[in-house]
This record gives structure tokens, sequence and C-alpha cells, in this order.
């Protein structure tokens, strides 16, 4: 079986908040000194990939798929630290602009460009969304430009009858399905998929390993067009919430009293909100 | 005169001695059993000295002159033995009574098997008699104290083996059969010099109204070969028991680390290297099987480790004993290619860690590595460095770590520090503080020193107090300092400490390279792992600096009155009595213990009162090793226990001179300080408060 998993850099969410700024013109996060990172979910999926191989008894190929700014290329080598077998980074070329459906095409350009080269991905494993902007569309888009059925919210593979078998969270419980390939899955977080550590050896070797790059050229695709994005997407504006606190204390000489008093308020701030 | 049964008349002392085979046929039987038992003894050591071969390569003979030095204070002089006064003088009682024993024997044999007689005249009566019979008592009553530690008190750090008995059993019995037959040989020949003497004389004394001298005759014989058997079979014996610490203690202590414990990690080619750590006992060095086979059992690495003392499963002795055993037993597995052949056939090597619990990776991950252990022990033998090559095995080869520490790791690897989740950058903390960063001056080489800040000094808010008060006192002293500011990363000491190698490798090569790129010389830090780092550390990787702690520097200040003194002496921080907890890798692995103390003295007003464990026998705050980053167990923190003797010596300030120390027995002191006002600063804070101008106390 191929899977396939894609990987998208982002600004370390933990930056500390005093160290996050916003470039209003650009209408994107200025790095400054903030770290880059490996978006957690796109790391959840390859791990999620890793322990499918690990469980199935044939044998499992897993490339990673990255597009992104030359930066990225630690994203996949991480991923092929992790043991990953193949990786490739499509060469983002400065663009900020988030559009899901836009990078959705690129994915697909690429990803058909792969199986051109080396046959057809059975799975597709990207993460449920983005700790930037979370906008959490670029599953989907993905899945409709492949022409290729989607679930969202997987948070294992298991070998199963001829398929795979996907569980998957839902408000209401864990839902189990068998899949025929070839499908899309967005992968959540549990306590089983906690992305690896990887070893040493493995650390040393990833950076032997060869690296695929394509430009958007290579893949037919027009820069302006992805640059400019698709009309079902655009940032408005971007800025930082103003956090605003009222405090106020509940009065009277009792705690009864004050109780009372607490309980009278919430009723008014319930009711002006509507 | 010396009279003994008024029978003997007055005799020259200078023709005094005494017939060596009196009473005994058959002496050529001596020599003959003398064969075997050599043959035995030797084989034993020539067997250590293969499976020593087996390890890898160490230099352990270079700088005669210091390990001589060393070899006379620890083992001829028994400097660390001494420290612990029952065993201490037990140990010396029987050590001293041995040595002299020895020399005795070795005296009969020169007198009876050369021509030179020399056990004659005062040499004789003063030496062979009167000085041997002290310390043969001195044997008995050695062994007598040990026994009663040993079979009545049984303190919990000794190991409780039918070996250990029967060694105390065979000295004594040697000790008191030479008595018997001295005695035996005074009663019947009427030995004129008895009185020298004492004790085969007060022996002589008591058998001779009881004994007819037929009778002594024949037990003189039976006891004399009794004796020679006992003796010849302990010797033989001697290179399987722990009794061959007698040798291998002395060649361990010679080949010790010099280096002091805060170099004693080694380095990796990772290039070369066929495994990343140790799991393996032929992954060792030979002086690290030399270790092995070098400890007495005494127990005391164990007693005074801090994982162990709240509970946890971690002992450095069985670490070394379990790894002994192995060896011993199991050697060829084990070891492998002892004399080139394959170990156990299969050409695979077993591995160690897991093969027993004291090597099990729940204890090994609970070591802070304060080197307590490394400090107590007698004989030298390095437990933590062993502790951390295994941890290398398991973070390396194998990715199994405990959770904190992966999110520690993960941190480090992303962000270039452990604290995933901190809210602060690593320049808030100069908020309104005016100070340079190297990157933004026009010449940083303007800059006198560079302060490292630490990742625990920005980036902890109980910290950043610390950090503002050493730099508010250099800017006070008109120091020209700079820091690196964002460029700042962690020096790698934690990942190098929980054992990932590669990630410690990969920071330090790029501080080095930052650092060289500012031309910086002389650093000043508030961390003592940092220091730690820069002094012994990051000169493998070509960085060598004058590296100062804060303590260190701030006390130069004050000594060259750059810093006012008399500022200092009249302020008041506001405390009456401080303790100080030494940092392990300021004290332990650095040696610093006087300038912290120093400071805080020329603080007016408080008085200073000391910790039972406290310079170089210190109990760690817990935050070694990597350990900051677990979640202890609520029953079996570090931390708390530190705190509490802390709590118990009055003090209403604990005096930090370590990020990690301060946030640990933050923790700790207010766990246990009940309703009682005790706070935990740093001794810049301290100093600090005392001497700032009003108005200007530490924010």
């Amino acid at each position: 079986m191929k899977l396939l998993v894609c990987l998208k850099q982002i600004l370390d969410p933990d930056v500390p908040a005093r160290d996050f700024q916003i470039d209003p013109a650009a209408k994107a996060a200025r790095r400054g000194g903030a770290n880059l990172v490996t978006n957690i979910f796109c790391e959840n999926a390859v791990e999620t990939a890793l322990q499918f191989r690990e469980a199935a008894t044939g044998e499992v190929k897993i490339t990673a798929l990255c597009y992104g700014e030359s930066s990225a290329e630690d994203c996949l080598r991480k991923a092929m630290a992790m043991t990953v077998d193949e990786a490739c980074l499509v060469e983002r070329d400065g663009n900020t602009n988030p559009d899901a459906a836009a990078v959705g095409r690129v994915l697909a350009a690429a990803i058909r460009r792969l199986e051109q080269d080396g046959g057809p991905f059975d799975a597709v494993l990207v993460g449920r969304e983005s700790g930037d902007w979370g906008v959490g569309q670029t599953g989907g888009l993905l899945a409709e430009e492949l022409g290729r059925p989607a679930l969202g919210f997987v948070e294992s593979l298991q070998p199963g009858n001829g398929g795979v078998t996907l569980r998957r969270q839902t408000d209401v419980g864990i839902e189990v399905a068998e899949a025929e390939p070839p499908f899309l899955v967005t992968i959540t977080n549990n306590e089983d998929n906690v992305p690896r550590i990887p070893k040493t050896r493995d650390v040393m070797m990833s950076y032997r390993k060869p690296l695929q790059k394509l430009s958007l050229a290579d893949l037919e695709l027009d820069s302006e067009e992805i640059r400019t994005g698709s009309s079902i997407f655009e940032v408005e504006e971007i800025f930082i919430p103003a956090d605003e606190v009222e405090c106020e204390l509940a009065e009277g000489d009792t705690l009864e009293e004050r109780v009372d008093q607490l309980a009278k308020r919430i009723h008014e701030v319930v009711a002006s909100i509507g | 005169m010396f009279r003994v049964g008024g029978t003997v008349p007055l005799m020259d002392p200078t023709q005094a001695t005494r017939e060596v085979f009196w009473n005994i046929e058959y002496t050529w039987l001596v020599y003959v059993l003398m064969v075997p038992t050599l043959a035995v003894f030797g084989w034993g050591f020539w067997l250590k000295i293969r499976r020593w071969r087996a390890g890898q390569p160490a230099i352990r003979f270079d700088r005669p002159a210091e390990r001589l030095q060393l070899f006379l204070r620890n083992a001829v002089g028994q400097g660390r033995t001494i420290k612990r006064r029952y065993a201490g003088v037990f140990h010396t009682l029987v050590y001293t009574g041995f040595i002299v024993l020895f020399l005795a024997t070795t005296v009969v044999a020169i007198h009876h098997d050369t021509p030179l007689h020399i056990m004659k005249g005062h040499f004789y009566l003063i030496f062979q008699s009167l000085i041997v019979d002290i310390f043969g008592l001195f044997v008995l009553v050695g062994v007598a104290l040990a026994a009663i530690r040993r079979w009545i008190s049984k303190p919990k750090l000794l190991v409780y083996t039918d070996e250990a008995s029967w060694i105390l059993v065979t000295i004594f019995v040697m000790a008191l059969t030479g008595f018997m037959i001295e005695g035996w040989r005074i009663a019947v020949t009427d030995d004129p010099w008895a009185a020298w003497s004492p004790i085969g004389n007060l022996f002589a004394l008591a058998s001779d109204p009881l004994m007819s001298d037929a009778a002594m005759q024949t037990g003189h014989v039976a006891i004399w070969w009794f004796h020679l058997v006992v003796a010849f079979g302990w010797i033989a014996w001697v290179p399987f028991s722990k009794m061959s610490h007698v040798f291998t203690a002395p060649l361990n202590i010679f080949t010790a680390n010099l280096d002091g414990y805060g170099g004693s990690l080694k380095t990796i080619d990772f290039e070369a290297a066929e495994r990343f750590g140790i799991n393996h006992l032929g992954d060792f060095t030979w002086k690290d099987l030399l270790d092995f086979d070098a400890c007495t059992e005494c127990g005391r690495c164990t007693d005074v480790c801090p994982a162990n003392t709240v509970g946890k499963s971690l002992s450095p002795r069985d670490i070394i004993l379990d790894l002994q055993g192995l060896m011993h037993k199991r050697g060829d597995e084990f070891l492998g290619a002892v004399d080139g052949d394959g170990g156990n056939g299969s050409g695979e090597l077993l591995p160690i860690i897991d093969q027993k619990t004291a090597v099990s990776p729940e204890a090994l991950f609970a070591c802070t590595t304060c080197a307590a252990c490394m400090e107590a022990c007698p004989v030298h033998i390095e437990q933590m460095p062993k502790i951390v090559d295994a941890r290398r095995y398991l973070v390396m080869e194998e990715a199994d770590f405990p959770e904190g520490m992966m999110d520690m790791m993960n941190s480090l690897e992303s962000r270039q520090h452990p604290f995933a989740g901190t809210q602060f950058s690593r320049v808030d903390w100069t908020e309104g503080l005016d100070i340079d960063v190297m990157a933004e001056m026009d010449d940083p080489h303007e800059a006198e020193v560079l302060m490292w800040v630490g990742c625990g000094g920005a980036l902890v808010e109980r910290n950043r107090n610390t950090v503002r008060a050493t730099a508010k006192l250099l800017q006070k002293a008109g120091v020209k300092f700079a820091i690196l500011g964002r460029e700042e990363s962690c020096t790698g000491d934690p990942a190098r400490r929980v054992g990932n190698e590669f990630l410690f490798e990969m920071l330090a090569k790029g501080n080095v390279e930052t650092m060289q790129r500012y031309g910086v010389r002389k650093v000043v830090t508030s961390c003592p792992h940092c220091f730690n780092s820069f002094r012994n550390e990051y000169p493998h990787f070509g960085g060598r600096y004058e590296v100062y702690h804060h303590t260190q520097f701030l006390d130069q200040l004050l000594e060259s009155g750059r810093l006012d003194g008399h500022d200092a002496a009249d302020g008041s921080n506001g405390s009456s009595t401080i303790t100080f907890h030494d940092p392990c890798y300021l004290g332990r692995h650095n040696g610093e213990y006087e300038a912290p103390r120093n400071l805080l003295a020329k603080v007016g007003g408080a008085r200073q009162v000391e910790m039972q464990r406290s310079r170089n026998t210190s109990f760690c705050c817990g935050g070694g090793g990597g350990m900051a980053f677990v979640d202890e167990p609520p029953d079996q923190r570090v931390n708390q226990e530190r705190a509490q003797e802390a709590v118990d010596t009055g003090a209403d300030v604990v005096a930090v001179g370590c990020p990690f120390c301060a946030t640990m027995l933050d923790d700790g002191v207010n766990a246990r300080r009940g309703d009682r006002e005790v706070k935990v600063k740093d001794v810049a804070e301290l100093l600090w408060d005392a001497v700032g101008e009003p108005g200007q106390a530490a924010p």
C-alpha cells in the first residue's frame, strides 16, 4: 500500500504572546523571533501512517508532501527521521495567502505528479486543521480536487478486511468505518498518535535521504493565480483581539446577599446579550 | 626489666629474636601449599584483568603526579573512607592491621629464607613483637566493630551477603589463631621477651594454669597449620570476593577521573560509533569495568542518592553490583569478544538494560546527575556517567524516555529552550534596564563580558528577578556587558544529562559559533548548568572562555571594590537568618563553595546557618538531570526532602544560586514551611536588596 501524508510548516503556536506580531498590510503574522514547527495535527497524521505501516502485514510505503517555503524542508526531514520513506517539497514563493482552495489545488497537482511517477496512493492523510489559521478546509478541498471520498476527524487507520478500518471521532462517540482505497482522511489527535521522537540514527539518516523538490511551474500551475487565491476565500483583515476584562464585585453584607446579587447580575448580563 | 615466670635470667635485648618454625615439622609443606595458593590468586586476578581488557580504551594513566597525590590521599590515606566515622574507624583498624601484619610476615620470610637475619634485637622487640601485637589487636577490634554493624545494628546501606559475613569470620579467625599460636609458643618456651608481645602473652598467661606444656604444644601445631590453611585459602579467595578491593580499589583511585564530576561525560563520535550510548558491558571502557570490580559494597552511594532517599528505585550501589554480577557470572555473554571470541556464540551481545531492576529504565531515569554518589564513594567509582551512558542508549537508540523529558526535548529541538509554553521571550526581562544586545551593538567587542542569561533565567517568571538583579549589580559596578538576546540557545545541558548527546552537540556547536562571531572571551552566568557546560564541555567543541558563575563574578566585584562593600554591609535584605543551598553543578561538579557564602557574609545583617547536608555533601534540589521537567509522584519528591532540611534550619531565607534550584525549592518550601514565612532567593537578589539604591529594589 502507499500512503501520502501532507505536512504544513507553521509559526510556533507556543510563541510567547508578546512576541506575536502582525503585519496588517500583508495581512499576515510576522515571524520575528518565533520558531517554525510542523503543525501538530500533521505530525499526528505522520504518526498515524507509521502505526498503520507497523500494523500492516504487507509492504507499506509512506510519502510526506509539503507545500511551503524552503525552511519547510526541516518538517520533511523530521518526518523522514520518524521513518517516512520519501519526501517531496513543493516550493512556495513567499505567498502568504492561506486560501485553502488554492493550497488544495497545489497539493492535488503534486499528488498527481507523484502518482504519475510512482503509482497511485491508496490513502491521503491530512491534518485536521493547522495551528496558525485553523481554517480546517484543506483536507476537504483537496479531496474535491482529487475526486476521492473523504472522511474527517479520523484518529486511527488499521489494516481491515481487504481495506482499511478507520476510527473517527464524532460528537456522540467513536465511529468505526471500513474504507476501500483510494480515499482521503483528515487526522485528529488522540492519546495514541502522539508523534514519536525519532531515534538519533534515523535523524542522522534523514539528512542523507533524497528530498524531491518541485516548483509551481513544474506542476504547470500559474504562480500568480495561486497567489491571488480562489474566489471562495479572502482575508479581509487580521488583528490581535483586544483582551478587555471588566471586573465587577458582587456586593452585600452577608454571603447570601452577595450570592443573590451575583445571580441577579448574571441574569441581567445574559438578558442583555440576548 | 621484663621477666615472665621468673625462670629466665636477664638477657641482652640486642640478641632478642625467636625461632621461626618453632614446634613445626614438615615446614617444606608451607612452600608446597604456597604454590597452588599463589596460582589461584594469580589466576583470579588474571581473569579480572582479562575482563577489563575487553572494555573500550580510556586514558587513565596520564598526569602521574596528580594521580599519585590522589592515590596517597584516598588510597593510602583513606581520605574518603574515614569520612563516615564508625566505618572509618573500623576500616582503618583492619586496614592498618593488615598492612603491619603483612610487613611482619615479610620480615619473617626475609629472616628465614634469605641470609638477612633481620628479625632480632630492638627491631624484633619493638616492631615484630610489640607493634605487630598492637595492630593484630586492631584487626580483632576492627572486625568486631564491623560485625556489630553487620549483625546487630544492620544499617540499610549495606549489602547482606554470606560472603561479607565469611570475610569477617575468616579475618577474625586468622587474627585470633595468630595470637593463640604466639601465646602457646611464649608459654611453652618461657619466652624471655614475652612482655613485648602483650596480647600473645596475655593468652600465654591465661593458658598456663589450664593446660600442660604438652597440650599447648599439640594445640600449637594444630592451630598453626589451621591458621596457615585459613590464611592461604583466604589469599586464594581474595580475587573472587569483594576482598579483591584491597588491590582493585587502590588501582581504581589511581586511575580515577581527574577532571571533576562536571567533566565526566564522554563525547560520542557520531560518524564512527556503532551504537550510541551503552547497553552492553563491552561498550564500557576498561575503567568502567574496573569500577565494577573496585566496589566494596559499602553502600554510601545509595545512602546519599536523592532519588533513593525519597523512595525511588534508583540505587547506584545496585547498578554497580548488578553489572559486576553480570560481568563475573556471564561475562562472555555480556562482554563478548573476550580474547576475540564472539560472546555467546551468536555474535550478539546481551543487553544490560532491564536485565536487573537496578538497570531498568525507570531507575535510570530517576537520576538527577547530582554526583553525590561519586563524591561519597571511597574508591572513586563513577556511577553517574554510567547512568547517563545507559540513558543515551535508551534515548538515542530506543527513543524510550519519560514523557516530561520528551516535551522538554521537543521544545529544545524546535525552540532551543526546554520550557515549552513559556509566556516570555528571551529579552522580556530586560524591560526598562537598557541592556546591550550583541547583535545590535556597533562593536560587540566593546563588551567586557557576555552575560549568559540562560533559559531558566529568562523564560521562567520566578527567575527573571535573579537575572535582573545580576544585570543591575553589573551595571552598578560599571561592568561593560552585553547579552546575546534572541540569539542565545540552551547550552544543551538538559539534553546531555537526559542522554540526548546528539541534541546537546547540535546546541553546543550552534552556541560556540554564535559566540565566536562576537569574539566572546569572558562569560558570566547565573545558571550553574550553563556554567558547567561552558567550563567543562564546550572546550571540546572549540569554545574556550573564561567562565564565571555570577556569585564568583559578583564576589570579585566586591573584593576589587568595583561594587561598594560598605553598601553591602550597611544594607539589609530584610532577612535575619540565611541558609545557602549548594547547587550540585556549582559545588560538587565544579568545586565552588566559597563565593556564594562570601557574598552572603558581606550582605549586612543576616546570620548564615548551614544545612545538615551542605557543601560537597549537599543534597540535590531534585531538578538536575532533566528531572525538573518530570512530574514526580507526590510522595517521592526530592525537592520537598531538601526543602524540609532547609526549613528545619530555622532560616527565613533559603539562598540559592541556580534557576532550577530556585523553582524546585520554591515549590518545596511552600509545601513544607507551614505557617512560617520562608523565602527562596537567589544570592544576587539578596545582594541587590542590600546594595540597590533606594527605590531601586529588585522588581
